[in-house]
């Protein structure tokens, strides 16, 4: 039974219309505006076909953000996957643990990630930081250092305050996941004689497959977009080091006005998005189909 | 697969002895339990100290902190930072003007995800696929892209430094992930339900209003809860389209300008930065069930 049409455009016209509005339509924009020199401070703008792209691609800065953003992406996500599931499998086989901390768990990704990165920022601080007292009580003060104002480990110190977060939306996932483990699989695997790592290994992380690319995929979309945290640690800073691609756009729209360049950068940020996720949507699927 | 976070203890691989050569094992299994606690204990502490670490801050004077720095032990404690970022910061403005962009946000993204998946589920008109794609490709899209069109957009009608474009944008950004979770809801639904109703007399808007809402409310819930900490928590929409103007600041904006306002007082900031966390804390705490599940209703079909 097909509803009447005037239902179906009654339900559809209005979200549609404001959805074409705030995204389609800017989208649309942002690709035309790559393809000029528009600027915030002048009015007139002209076709300059794919230059800002081939600028985009020669400039070190443009170039050494994409190379933080992928690297972040690609291997960055590991850290979060591989902790946030050890700590899922630690906390099932503790329940009493795991119902006491549960709530006060979920804190960090309840939080925004301004407040994250102000209370990371007091922990790298110099001199008194959290970070800097324990490794003088533990004896290594000659290790102290400004860890955000080191060109060295500002980008190291930013990640760890974003592994953080992240590895505690991966174990909430895996908690609910390791639920839906059949127990009969296991105890199966046990009789049969199998180690518990091979349980783990052989049973538990294949079932938990399609959890696993869901998390990768919300950690991935979440480091490709990350501008927050870094807007409130260190702004991109010191020299640069910390610039993802977030922070490089909106560095290039608002402090050099140059929306033409700002659209372009953007829409290379999306086009490794669409890579990333497609990459991360085949591999789920290839390894559930073996699976 | 239940999505539902665990309530009864499930089976556990690691409590039960397996049967053959226990003796070796025994021992193993002390030394795994004391790693695995000893792991515990680290897990705990490296969450639960800089949330501590807040807390206290923002009861511990200024010039407490200026003496023996952020992470000391000692102190009195007191209100007083809360008492002080009350009357001198906006902050009663801040907290009006992030509920004032979430909750409308919250309540179009959902009611407009819910009309497009309801229509793609169960009225399945011709370029359903198209008007998915569209929609859920949204999701993709970064921030960013949409930033620079807007800025120009939301100036040339003159929005900026108003809470629109912050009410606009995440109804609309919203409508990708409500309209892929609500699509899936639907879906499992049997269309006899709808059929039922139709041949009772019922209209397609008292069908959906009366028989296919009420059948939804676990799937809304997990989406407001998953909506209103990304919307609360939002940063970059309201520094880009209001950073000009205090009055219009969200509680996450508002943070930003205190910093520049009181910019040693780390006691006021902890204490704005607890405040600006309560909410979106409280509604994890009620509703956490509802966060995970709408996390991964979008992604995997149940």
């Amino acid at each position: 039974m097909r509803a009447p049409t005037r239902w179906t455009l009654l339900f559809l016209t209005p979200p549609m219309v404001l959805f074409v509005a705030i995204v389609v339509i800017p989208t649309a924009m942002a690709l035309r505006l790559s393809l000029t020199d528009a600027n915030l401070l002048s009015d007139t703008k002209d076709w300059v076909g794919l230059e800002n792209f081939t600028e985009a691609f020669t400039d070190e800065h443009v170039r050494k953000s994409i190379r933080i953003t992928l690297i972040w992406t690609v291997f960055g996500a590991f850290a979060p996957l591989a902790l946030g599931l050890g700590m899922a499998t630690l906390l099932q086989s503790n329940r009493r643990i795991a119902t006491m901390m549960k709530s006060a768990l979920f804190v960090p990704i309840a939080i925004s990630l301004v407040v994250v990165g102000q209370v990371w920022v007091w922990i790298y601080q110099p001199g008194d930081g959290l970070l800097n007292r324990v490794l003088d009580i533990v004896g290594l003060d000659s290790l102290q250092d400004a860890w955000l104002a080191n060109r060295r480990t500002a980008l190291y110190a930013v990640f760890i305050a974003w592994a953080w977060q992240q590895t505690v939306l991966a174990m909430i996932l895996y908690l609910a996941g390791l639920t839906s483990v059949p127990g009969e699989l296991v105890e199966a695997a046990q009789v049969d004689g199998a180690s518990r790592f091979q349980i783990f290994r052989r049973v538990i992380v294949p079932l938990l497959r399609p959890i696993t690319t869901v998390v990768l995929s919300l950690i991935a979309i979440n480091s490709l977009r990350n501008f927050d945290l870094v807007f409130a640690m260190t702004q991109g800073g010191p020299v640069r080091e910390t610039e993802t691609m977030p922070m490089l756009v909106y560095r290039i729209l608002f402090r050099q006005q140059d929306q033409g360049m700002a659209s372009a950068v953007s829409l290379i940020l999306f086009v490794m998005t669409l890579v990333v996720i497609g990459g991360l949507t085949w591999w789920g699927r290839r390894r559930s189909h073996v699976a | 697969m239940s999505l539902d976070m665990p309530t009864q203890a499930a089976q556990q691989p690691n409590e039960a002895p397996p049967p053959p050569s226990p003796r070796p094992l025994r021992s193993d299994s002390r030394v795994r339990s004391i790693t695995a606690t000893t792991a515990m204990l680290l897990f705990v502490l490296v969450y639960s100290i800089p949330v501590i670490g807040v807390l206290l801050t923002s009861l511990k004077t200024n010039a407490e902190i200026a003496e023996r720095g952020i992470w000391s032990l000692t102190g009195n404690l007191t209100f007083d930072n809360y008492a002080d970022v009350w009357q001198t910061a906006n902050t009663l403005r801040y907290l009006i003007n992030s509920f004032h962009v979430a909750i409308p946000a919250v309540a179009v993204s959902i009611a407009g995800g819910t009309m497009i998946g309801y229509a793609l589920a169960k009225f399945r008109p011709r370029g359903s696929i198209l008007i998915q794609l569209v929609i859920v490709s949204g999701l993709f899209v970064p921030p960013q892209v949409l930033l620079v069109p807007l800025f120009t957009i939301f100036s040339d009608y003159g929005l900026l430094n108003t809470l629109w474009p912050m009410i606009l944008v995440h109804s609309a950004v919203g409508f990708s992930i409500t309209t892929l979770v609500m699509r899936n809801f639907f879906d499992q639904l049997p269309d006899s339900l709808r059929y039922a109703a139709l041949i009772d007399g019922a209209t397609e808007g008292q069908v959906f209003l009366k028989v296919m809402l009420p059948l939804a409310r676990p799937a809304l819930a997990a989406l407001a809860t998953l909506q209103f900490t990304f919307i609360w928590n939002d940063f970059l929409y309201p520094l880009v389209f209001t950073s000009g103007k205090d009055d219009v600041a969200t509680i996450m904006l508002g943070l930003l300008n205190v910093k520049g306002q009181f910019t040693v007082a780390y006691g006021n900031q902890a204490a704005l930065a607890v405040i600006a966390s309560i909410p979106t804390v409280l509604v994890f705490f009620v509703f956490q069930k509802h966060f995970v599940r709408g996390l991964l209703s979008g992604a995997i079909k149940e």
